[in-house]
């Protein structure tokens, strides 16, 4: 059984998943999903895009030189079946997993100790520019305004202007005659 | 108001996917980074015989784009344009390969054995604190 790594990110690619692209001259390229399939068409280069492993490694945010990366390597001349040298290899590849995650974690703590330094000191210099430039923020002035009150006067209406040639009772949105 | 537009008029989707077809696939970087760039291959590349089915009969073609034009002119303001000396800038850095993304999961290959490695295969590994 041969476990492939994808083109794109780098994942392994078990037998009966993903797919695979033949070019021209022979080279195959191997998917691990639709997803990294796509991105290869669209020519993207799998060292800018930031979830690729191949950028995690270019960009410094994993291990690149370590003796326990080194041990997985594509045998082409198969081993022959020995029970006993399976059973130390297990044994070993237990040791270099558990070796290699302490290690991880360790240049993880070193990166992050890096950049956390690196904020800081950014906050402090924005900090200090935004006093340079800092503009003096005063409460606006609150203007006493007398609050004014709707008073419905009433308006007298003369019996006078009752008169029946104008219709509606005098009150009606016609013309005013004088 | 009723509809005033006619739907199904992106035929920018369209265009997308026929680009994107395997039969429309242009050379990839690394192509023409290790084989076309090569000043033998290059000089071939340059001087093609007539072909009567290529843009401009195969006779003014761009190395670095891989892209055939129909006049000497084209090639030139080609030449002289913004996306060619963006593919120039691309080409510039080494492509990426097969053996790259392997490298990234931390698969190596046999026959290339660094002398760390075989340092580390003969004596026991060490504990790190």
């Amino acid at each position: 059984m041969r476990i492939d790594k994808c083109y794109f990110c780098s994942k392994s690619v078990y037998p009966g998943h993903g797919s695979a692209f033949v070019r021209n001259d022979a080279k195959v390229f191997r998917f691990c999903t639709s997803k990294c399939n796509k991105n290869f068409k669209m020519k993207r280069n799998p060292r800018k895009v930031r979830w690729t492993k191949a950028f995690r490694k270019a960009a410094g945010k994993e291990m690149t030189i370590d003796s326990t990366i080194e041990f997985e390597k594509r045998r082409n001349v198969p081993v022959r079946y020995d029970r006993e040298l399976v059973a130390t290899t297990v044994k070993a590849m237990k040791r270099v997993a558990e070796i290699k995650q302490r290690r991880e974690h360790a240049f993880w703590k070193n990166r992050m100790a890096a950049s956390k330094e690196k904020l800081r000191a950014h906050r402090k210099r924005k900090l200090e520019a935004a006093k340079k430039v800092s503009v003096k923020l005063t409460e606006p002035m609150v203007v006493e305004s007398p609050q004014k009150e709707k008073v419905r006067e009433k308006i007298k209406v003369s019996a006078k202007s009752r008169s029946a040639l104008i219709p509606g009772e005098g009150r009606s949105m016609g013309m005013e005659v004088d | 108001m009723g509809r005033l537009r006619r739907s199904r008029t992106h035929h920018a989707i369209r265009d997308v996917h026929r680009a994107a077809r395997t039969r429309a696939r242009t050379r990839d970087l690394d192509q023409i980074q290790l084989i076309d760039l090569d000043p033998k291959n290059r000089a071939k590349l340059e001087a093609q015989p007539l072909d009567f089915e290529k843009p401009g009969l195969a006779q003014h073609y761009c190395v670095e784009c891989a892209k055939y034009f129909e006049t000497d002119v084209a090639l030139r303001s080609h030449w002289k344009g913004k996306v060619h000396k963006r593919r120039c800038k691309e080409l510039k850095e080494p492509a990426y390969t097969v053996e790259e993304s392997e490298r990234a999961a931390g698969l190596g290959r046999e026959g290339k054995r660094t002398s760390t490695t075989v340092a580390s295969m003969a004596t026991p590994m060490q504990q790190d604190t």
